[in-house]
């Protein structure tokens, strides 16, 4: 309009609007749904995903824009300056019933037996917006209940509302075109393209961004309800990436893994490989500490530990060995290098880790140990490779090795005369070991990794840990004190703060705030 | 902590000291009783007697119409157990008795069912807040049967043969559209 300002051009631009009669001021390029989430005010919504492109295909974040005759997807419009918009008018709550109707029109209502139930976006719109009888006295249009889509996935085609955020994630995220609708109107459903399976690596994503219950993980099926899950923050043991997860676990068994939004990290993300890494955390553990083959106390065990290194290191501190894995917490690697370098008296500290596997330029990193960078840094540049490793063992410089962490094919350990390992689980190590001592894993403490980028990323003891396994860091200061050292930690947190203060490289690192795991009956609708 | 030690002095005198007059006196309403309920009771009119008590256990006194009683599972027409796993009646539990372990049936239709599902009776508190909570009409507290006595706390643990034993066929249906809605046309 002449006369009117033009609002500065650049990127840098603001724009001032009106939302239910409040005045904001909002940076131009948001969308109407983003700008009132900002201001907390509740649009609901189905097929936008703050990952992913917006179709606005669901209909269901209508709202009203003064001067505009019909209401408008507020996911897909941008702000405007002088908008005018009514997120709660007669006529928006309205539409917005009226779509949730159209919505559940031929929807099964299955929430007894679905997955979904307890954290699905559809029953919350509805409890919400709608909570009224169903009109509706027709039969419904049936379709497939049980649809085998892939390796990790099963889909309900009745549940799906049609909102196209899977086919989404498989397109934007995976970057493989595995899912397409077909046919139209109320025969439309979602299904694999042709001459395709949804056999992506990210194809577990689609189970999360679903709205609804209609994709469900094989894995997670029907195993719990989701109320029954508490949550705890941590970060991916799968690869180097580190991507933030959160571990959903009820009474002590680990259920699923679900990706925790870090848009330095992983944006909304994580491989279907990593979600799986929980398995191993109830599988083969080491339960209890073992002396010459026989279950020991901790204190007999710990005993004849150290009465092993101290008489090696006594011998001669040159044959002595330590061995650290890159699997283990930067808390772990901190106080095993002190406990080598000030006690055992040897420089040869190794530092071993899962082999390098596949990767692309999504997520995966072809580095398969989550703390492969907090363990150079703790470590430093005298560390010792494990072909170094396998070289030393093979030519017989050692003669006896403390093994610590998951270290798989560290070489034969049949040269040596005394071994003692730390490990999270059963294997050749702990059978070839004088004595054997049980470590808690990543989900059972509280630690931090290093990923890739240098990020020092928190993990949260999510449940205990398995029979009588200590976290690291505490069986290295009792190690420790057997052999004589002044040094004592109550808590993780006291290693790390020590860490950050003798590593210049983690200076500055933050241990966060305490979490502890949170019930998901309080936690809402995660859509 | 002092011990408070409080003295109550017997009463003087003989006849109130050998506490003779006040026995005969209780002996004389027990008496007093007995010649007014006795006579009543042979000739079978105990109902005009003043015992209030039951002669238990040829006599039980009626449980009130709310009485509750054992649980039990119901079933589907072919038999199955219509349950489906879940997990309301144990979210609503307020003693946390119910155990259920779900899983897959290979039936599309039915989908999920328990495959474990034990009730512990010694843990129940009787509310009755599982069958408010049940979606499917799958378990019900109307046999009225009192929790049996066991010598063993494994044997108050009812498990799903002993729960669906007393069930029986269940027609309830959901959303009011009647049984089999889905297969209507
Ligand atoms: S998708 Fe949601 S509304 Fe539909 S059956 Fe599952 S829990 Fe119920
Ligand atoms: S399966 Fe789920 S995510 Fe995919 S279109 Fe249907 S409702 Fe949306
Ligand atoms: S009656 Fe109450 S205490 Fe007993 S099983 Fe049902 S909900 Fe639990
Ligand atoms: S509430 Fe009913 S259907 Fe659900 S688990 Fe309990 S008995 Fe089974
Ligand atoms: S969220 Fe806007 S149309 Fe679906």
């Amino acid at each position: 309009m002449a006369g009117d300002r033009q609002a500065p051009p650049g990127p840098r631009a603001n724009v001032k609007m009106v939302i239910d009669g409040q005045p904001h001021e909002f940076p131009a390029g948001l969308t109407i749904l983003e700008a009132c989430q900002r201001v907390g005010i509740v649009v609901p919504f189905f097929c936008w995903h703050p990952g992913l492109s917006a179709p606005a295909v669901c209909r269901q974040c209508l709202v009203e824009i003064k001067g505009f005759p019909k209401p408008i997807p507020s996911c897909y419009t941008p702000v405007a300056d002088k908008m005018e918009i009514s997120t709660n008018s007669p006529k928006v709550l309205d539409v917005r019933r009226q779509m949730l109707e159209f919505t559940l029109l031929n929807h099964p209502i299955d929430c007894p037996i679905c997955d979904k139930a307890g954290e699905c976006m559809l029953q919350k719109h509805y409890f919400d917006w709608d909570a009224r009888f169903a009109r509706n006295d027709g039969s419904k249009v049936r379709k497939a209940k049980v649809v085998d889509l892939g390796r990790h996935i099963v889909l309900d085609q009745e549940r799906c509302i049609l909102c196209t955020r899977c086919i989404r994630v498989c397109n934007e995220v995976a970057r493989q075109a595995d899912l397409v609708m077909a046919f139209r109107g109320d025969r439309q459903l979602l299904t694999v393209a042709p001459g395709r399976r949804l056999d992506n690596p990210y194809s577990l994503n689609t189970v999360d961004v679903c709205p609804v219950g209609a994709l469900t993980a094989k894995d997670f099926r029907f195993s719990m309800r989701a109320w029954e899950l508490w949550a705890t923050p941590s970060v991916c043991p799968g690869c180097a990436t580190g991507c933030n997860i959160e571990i959903h676990s009820a009474r002590d068994v680990i259920r699923r893994l679900i990706p925790r939004p870090n848009p330095a990290v992983n944006k909304y993300w994580m491989c279907d490989e990593g979600r799986l890494t929980y398995r191993r955390v109830h599988q083969d553990r080491l339960v209890a500490p073992m002396v010459a083959g026989a279950p020991a106390s901790w204190d007999a065990a710990l005993g004849e530990a150290a009465r092993l290194l101290a008489s090696a290191r006594d011998k001669s501190p040159s044959t002595l060995g330590v061995v650290l894995s890159t699997q283990m917490t930067n808390e772990d690697l901190f106080a095993f290098t002190r406990l080598a370098a000030e006690h055992l008296r040897t420089e040869r500290v190794y530092l071993a880790g899962a082999p390098e596997g596949w990767c692309d330029d999504i997520l995966v990193s072809a580095d398969k140990n989550p703390n492969t960078t907090g363990a150079k840094l703790i470590g430093g540049l005298t560390l010792r490779t494990a072909t170094d490793l396998k070289q030393d063992l093979e030519t017989g410089v050692l003669t006896a090795l403390l093994l610590v962490g998951e270290a798989d094919a560290v070489g034969s350990l049949g040269s040596l005369q005394s071994l003692v390992v730390l490990t999270s689980h059963q294997g050749a190590p702990v059978a070839a070991a004088q004595v054997a001592l049980p470590l808690a894993m990543w989900a059972e403490v509280d630690g931090s990794f290093t990923n890739r980028q240098g990020k020092v990323q928190r993990l949260h003891a999510a449940i205990t840990p398995a029979g009588q396994a200590r976290p690291g860091w505490a069986i290295a200061a009792r190690l420790g004190q057997a052999l004589g050292a002044a040094w004592r930690y109550a808590n993780a947190k006291q290693v790390f703060s020590e860490a950050c203060e003798k590593i210049m490289l983690m200076s500055g690192a933050d241990w966060g705030k305490p979490e502890i795991p949170v019930q998901l009956r309080f936690a809402n609708s995660r859509g | 902590m002092a011990t408070v030690v409080k003295i109550v002095n017997r009463p003087a005198g003989w006849k109130r000291r050998s506490y003779l007059w006040g026995t005969m006196q209780g002996l004389g309403v027990t008496f007093g009783h007995l010649m007014r309920n006795w006579p009543r009771n042979l000739l079978g009119r105990r109902a005009q007697s003043d015992i209030v008590t039951l002669a238990y256990p040829e006599e039980k006194r009626p449980y009130p119409p709310r009485n509750r009683g054992l649980h039990r599972l119901m079933k589907r027409a072919d038999g199955q157990v219509r349950c489906v796993a879940c997990m309301m009646c144990p979210t609503a539990c307020p003693a946390h008795c119910i155990s259920i372990v779900p899983e897959e049936s290979e039936d599309p239709r039915i989908e999920k069912r328990p495959r474990v599902f034990q009730i512990d009776e010694l843990r129940c508190v009787v509310c009755g807040l599982c069958v408010e909570a049940c979606p499917c009409d799958a378990i019900r507290m109307d046999t009225g049967i009192h929790a049996p006595p066991s010598t063993r706390r494994a044997d108050a643990i009812l498990d799903k043969e002993e729960l669906l034993s007393r069930g029986e066929l269940s027609v309830a249906v959901q959303a009011g559209e009647g049984l089999f809605w889905r297969e209507r046309k």
